[in-house]
């Protein structure tokens, strides 16, 4: 199966004034397409990291990400947010609704950006997933109207309303009560395999690795090994 | 690219929705605009209908729509708001009617009128003066009566004339009496008090008729010179073509009197100085109680300028009492007596009585005093009919007399009330001509004849010392006196001429400097005065004389009054195909420090303007700049899904249009209706300035287009600019910061 995501020894490093706080000292990852992956490790192991660097909001400081075919070193700040719009779909831990807009209206968005489908096809492509996450009556309530599990799947209704190819969630169940997050990552599995979308999350929570068909383990800043639920759930000396 | 406008949609929308979501900033953030724009809106309507309205008295007065003059002169033009400080240096026009002829030239032209602008001192006659010519006629006419009935007549006038001399006398040594009271005793002269005390005396009366004009000189000379009730006045005038000034300004309207007909000397008086300067003060100050009363709502209690006039009215009884004859006094006493009523008998201290005026009395007293005491007093100390002599300093720097009769009085209707369209008065150009020191084809004459009567020759520069100093001198240095009449030596008033019969019109003397008047008095006499006088009534110049000659600048009237610079640049470039040297100004720059007026509040305006929108930029700015931090999340969110920058801007610039356009256009909404309700009610003009600047007794605004335009302009371009930096911030925003969770 074709790698849509291959990090090769990508380093990152940010500076806090004087000082270079290393986030990524060197990750080589391969993602392939249809994968349901989650990247688990403590807090500060650079698991957001990792995942920025995957979803081209970020560049690493050495080394390479490869998304989609595309080197993201070589690309320009535009290049990168048109790749994000057109390749890449996000889910955020803490939602990030617009709060001004509808439902409807917010997952619409990434299309309008698109400039890619008239109206009537927007609309009928938005329908269809609010219908496919459950919220067909919720079209025209703003977010703050709703749960928070309600306005998780509306960001995956977002995320997913540009046929990405891969959807990066950071953290999506952190937010929520453990049932609620079960259904969530319930609907990105099916999603993944109704859609054949690429997931890849990160999440610290054993019972939510549970629903990867792999789990990436983080430490420091260094992959410590890729393996599959089941072995991370019963490999206790984990960190929690 | 409906994709675009799709979201070009989203982004209006969420630029809406972030406006309801922030009220709190929108609600600041567009108070302030809606009070610039409202600011802007009714600021500069009410500006522009000041400018428009200013404009109307100004070109409807003098200035017409551009004036014309000599683009060689020194100083520039300036035809209103001058000071009272010499006239400005301006070179002269030639020839009028070439002038014209080339400004007709010019396509938009449609009235050109000559013009000139000057000013002299003018001294009215002083009441003993006159008392005392009257005097002096009465016993001529004793002198040289032929038959009985005549010289009782002359004796009845003498009698008559020597009681208000007498009159005026024991005034005189009543005020010195207050004088000693309130002076230094060494201030006075005691010389001065003997001979009022000598004119007051019996003895004195009892002996007038032995050397009748042996007294006469002596009230003249030592006693004339006490009654210092002459004042000097200065009047502005314009010299023109009448005719041509009444039909190119049509607000002109004669009040009293006639029009100067065509080729006559003639003044106009302005009404307003006419009534401010030469009426007698004490009326004047009842008219203007009555104003104050009755127009303007104040009253004499309350009001400390109506309180200051009665109070004046009180104390300056004098000017009437020096009007008042043997049998004017008596009539006085008597009415004054009945209607007070009071049994006092000086006739000064029932004046003072009848003066001291409240608001219960004030309007009985006004009535009773032009009805009864007016018909017998002086109102204006120069008459409809009287002949002026004015006297004013040639801009060679001597001294030009001329004699021009007082037609009548005229005002610009509208702006009757204003001193500065009242300003100036109106005399013909010939006569101004001759003052400013321009020679007529009369004046060569006379003065030819002149030279031929005096054996005077042209002498040659070279020569003139020699000719003048050298043993012929004497025959140059004939004094001027020789030729005045008998017995009318001494002070200059007293010459016969024109004022010979009591009602006749008397003469009025005008110079520059009242020192130099005497011996040019006397000067002007002997060159001809007299037949100048007679001159000044009947003679009919040729319309050629009055178009072809000098004139110091021109008003031009123009069919459309809105291309008033293109018609400037046109009438300079046809000036210089005819060879003439013209200068063009408008209106504005013509009317001079009154012109700037307008500019000084515009400007003022402008800096206020300036400083709210400052400030409004400041706010503005400051609470965009908070709403940016607050959405750095939501930026962020917006750019990791794959907004671009400019998706950002556009959605933030959109948000400070809409709110620019929304509140701006509310507050221009609401200028707009304020001023048109204003238009409707008209702001009333509180002073006489304010009836010049609003062209009549109210100042009706309207709205402008440009205004509107103008407001919505700066409001726009404020909004972009306070959103300049907030802009800056979002668009520095990371996607990164999307997924920061705030812990």
């Amino acid at each position: 199966m074709k790698a849509i995501v291959s990090v090769r020894e990508a380093v990152k490093n940010y500076t806090l004034g004087n000082v270079v706080v290393p986030a990524l000292r060197g990750v080589t990852l391969d993602v392939v397409e249809g994968d349901f992956l989650a990247i688990a490790g403590p807090s500060g192991s650079g698991k957001t990291t990792l995942l920025n660097l995957i979803g081209c909001v970020d560049t690493p400081t050495s080394g390479s990400v490869e998304v989609a075919g595309k080197d993201t070193r070589q690309l320009s700040e535009r290049e990168l947010t048109d790749l994000r719009l057109h390749t890449i779909g996000f889910i955020f831990q803490s939602f990030n609704l617009v709060s001004v807009l509808t439902v409807f209206q917010n997952i619409e968005l990434p299309l309008l950006l698109q400039r890619k489908l008239t109206g009537p096809e927007r609309a009928q492509r938005v329908s269809a997933l609010l219908e496919r996450v459950g919220l067909r009556e919720y079209g025209t309530h703003r977010p703050s109207e709703l749960s928070g599990g309600q306005r998780q799947r509306v960001a995956i209704a977002r995320a997913l309303v540009t046929r990405p190819q891969l959807v990066l969630a950071d953290e999506p169940t952190a937010n929520l009560d453990s049932v609620t997050g079960a259904h969530i990552l319930d609907l990105m599995r099916e999603l993944n395999r109704t859609e054949k979308t690429t997931f890849i999350f990160s999440t610290h929570d054993q019972s939510v690795m549970a629903h990867a068909n792999a789990v990436v383990r983080l430490a420091d800043g260094k992959l410590v090994d890729r393996v599959t639920p089941a072995q991370a759930a019963a490999e206790t000396g984990l960190p929690a | 690219m409906r994709a675009w406008l799709a979201t070009l949609g989203v982004v209006a929308q969420m630029a809406f929705r972030n406006l309801f979501a922030s009220r709190l900033k929108t609600i600041i953030v567009g108070g302030i605009i809606f009070f610039g724009g409202l600011l802007v809106v009714a600021g500069n309507s009410l500006l522009d209908s000041l400018v428009a309205s200013m404009s109307r008295s100004v070109i409807g007065s003098v200035a017409g729509h551009i004036q014309v003059y000599n683009a060689k002169s020194k100083d520039t033009l300036e035809v209103m708001g001058r000071m009272m400080m010499g006239d400005p240096d301006l070179s002269q026009l030639d020839d009028f009617a070439k002038v014209r002829a080339s400004l007709l030239q010019v396509e938009n032209v449609k009235s050109v009128v000559p013009m000139g602008i000057s000013g002299a001192l003018v001294t009215s006659g002083n009441t003993i003066d006159l008392a005392l010519e009257k005097l002096r006629n009465a016993v001529k006419a004793r002198r040289d009566a032929k038959t009985d009935a005549q010289r009782a007549e002359a004796e009845t006038r003498v009698a008559s004339e020597k009681g208000h001399v007498r009159q005026i006398v024991s005034v005189l040594q009543g005020d010195l009496k207050n004088a000693k009271a309130v002076l230094d005793e060494r201030t006075i002269d005691p010389a001065d008090v003997a001979a009022v005390n000598r004119a007051a005396s019996d003895a004195f009366w009892q002996d007038f008729d032995k050397e009748p004009f042996e007294a006469l000189e002596f009230l003249e000379n030592r006693i004339a010179s006490q009654a210092a009730d002459a004042d000097l006045l200065f009047l502005n005038y314009i010299g023109t073509d009448f005719q041509a000034f009444q039909k190119s300004f049509d607000r002109m309207k004669i009040v009293e009197g006639t029009m100067v007909p065509a080729g006559k000397r003639g003044f106009l008086f302005a009404k307003h100085v006419y009534e401010e300067q030469l009426k007698l003060k004490a009326a004047r100050r009842l008219d203007q109680i009555k104003e104050g009363t009755e127009n303007e709502g104040e009253t004499i209690a309350t009001d400390p300028d109506l309180k200051r006039m009665v109070r004046e009215n009180v104390s300056q009884v004098r000017e009437i009492l020096l009007q008042l004859d043997a049998a004017k006094t008596v009539d006085f006493r008597a009415k004054l007596q009945r209607e007070l009523p009071s049994q006092e008998t000086d006739v000064g201290k029932l004046l003072a009585a009848f003066f001291q005026t409240d608001d219960q009395n004030f309007r009985g007293r006004y009535d009773f005093f032009y009805k009864e005491l007016a018909p017998s007093l002086e109102l204006y100390r120069v008459r409809i009919g009287d002949v002026l002599t004015i006297k004013a300093f040639t801009r060679s720097g001597y001294v030009q007399s001329v004699n021009v009769p007082v037609y009548g009085t005229f005002e610009f209707q509208g702006l009757e009330k204003s001193t500065l369209a009242g300003a100036l008065n109106l005399m013909d150009m010939v006569s101004f001509r001759e003052l400013y020191g321009f020679m007529s084809g009369e004046k060569l004459a006379e003065i030819q004849a002149l030279q031929k009567a005096a054996g005077a020759r042209e002498v040659s520069r070279e020569n003139a010392e020699a000719e003048l100093f050298g043993s012929k001198a004497e025959e140059t240095e004939q004094p001027p006196i020789a030729r005045t009449e008998p017995g009318s030596a001494g002070r200059s008033p007293s010459r016969g001429g024109a004022g010979t019969l009591s009602g006749s019109p008397r003469r009025i003397e005008a110079t520059t400097t009242p020192g130099v008047a005497p011996v040019m008095h006397d000067l002007g006499e002997s060159l001809g005065g007299k037949l100048q006088r007679e001159e000044a009534r009947s003679r009919v110049f040729p319309s050629d004389e009055v178009e072809r000659g000098v004139v110091l600048n021109a008003a031009v009237i123009l069919k459309n009054p809105k291309k008033i610079k293109e018609t400037i640049v046109a009438i300079e470039a046809q000036g210089k195909k005819d060879g003439l040297t013209l200068k063009a100004i408008d209106w504005q720059a013509a009317a001079g420090l009154i012109g700037q007026f307008v500019n000084v509040i515009r400007i003022v305006l402008y800096v206020a303007i300036l400083i709210i929108f400052l400030i409004a930029l400041v706010i503005i700015n400051n609470a965009l700049v908070m709403a940016t931090l607050e959405r750095v999340k939501e930026i962020g969110t917006l750019r990791a899904i794959g907004a671009q920058r400019r998706f950002i801007l556009a959605m933030l610039v959109v948000e400070s249009i809409v709110v620019g356009f929304i509140f701006g256009g509310l507050g221009a909404g609401l200028g707009v209706l304020l001023v048109s309700v204003v238009g409707k009610i008209g702001i009333p003009a509180k002073s006489d300035v304010w009836f010049f600047f609003f062209s009549g007794p109210r100042l009706y605004p309207f709205i402008g287009t440009s205004n509107i335009i103008a407001a919505f302009a700066i409001v726009l371009l404020v909004s972009a600019f306070s959103s300049f930096y907030p802009a800056w911030i979002a668009m520095r925003v990371t996607p990164r910061q999307a997924m920061q969770e705030e812990e």
